[in-house]
């Protein structure tokens, strides 16, 4: 039967193929993020909109589904406690805000660096 | 032998990523749907072996889907690997619930992923 087990790839074949699906998906990534970015502000004055947290719950989900996919595990961590910062209700302390913000900001760094 | 999968999944990175990875890593045979219904219209078409299902997609989810396959004869015993990035103990019991297969979690390793569908689906 063909299973990984017996049919090892090429691993460079893999990591070439990963790494030009990376580029291609990359303005969607940063997407993601922005609209994390987006609620942070709101979130943080207390009026974040039904419309900004679904967006931004949304993009934490995906990002968390994909970085670790790509290498990029500490990624899917930071996205996981952001889609969880999300999804807290409209009382959200400010400092659920502002870990938000600095989650956003290692999740670009994390995709802009990755190599 | 050589297995054919169908990938349903809403999200184009994930979807190819899960594709190039059965494709180059396993040598599977690889189909892919981008929606509930587009999955279960290639499904009926194309008889797959597995179907590897993602559990939130607009429209007809994840859970949704299984139901549909599983209601229809013709794609009643396809067997079926649903694949999440609800982490939680209480999700993946609900889904465990549903009936399905095996449930596999995002983000997966494109060089074990197709390791991972056999062990879960007993082909050896």
């Amino acid at each position: 039967m063909n299973v990984a087990s017996d049919r090892r790839p090429d691993p460079p074949d893999l990591t070439d193929a990963l790494d030009r699906l990376w580029r291609q998906f990359l303005p969607q990534m940063f997407e993601r993020v922005s609209a994390l970015e987006t609620a942070a502000g709101p979130l943080s004055a207390g009026n974040l909109t039904d419309a900004q947290r679904e967006m931004a719950n949304s993009s934490a989900h995906k990002l968390a589904g994909i970085l670790g996919s790509f290498g990029l595990p500490e990624g899917t961590v930071l996205a996981r406690e952001a889609e969880a910062l999300c999804s807290s209700g409209p009382g959200a302390a400010p400092a659920a805000a502002a870990r938000l913000w600095e989650i956003t900001v290692v999740l670009r760094s994390l995709i802009q660096n990755r190599k | 032998m050589s297995h054919r999968i169908l990938i349903i999944d809403d999200e184009d990175d994930i979807r190819e990523v899960a594709a190039l990875s059965l494709e180059t890593v396993a040598g599977w045979d690889v189909l892919t749907a981008n929606s509930g219904a587009q999955g279960l219209a290639r499904a009926i078409e194309h008889q797959p072996d597995a179907i590897l299902l993602d559990v939130m997609m607009p429209g007809m989810d994840g859970p949704t889907t299984f139901r549909e396959l599983r209601k229809n004869p013709a794609t009643a015993k396809i067997p079926v690997v649903l694949l999440t990035a609800k982490v939680q103990s209480n999700d993946q019991r609900r889904f465990a619930d549903l009936g399905v297969e095996a449930i596999l979690l995002k983000p997966f390793d494109p060089l074990t992923l197709s390791t991972q569908i056999a062990a879960a689906l007993g082909w050896k």
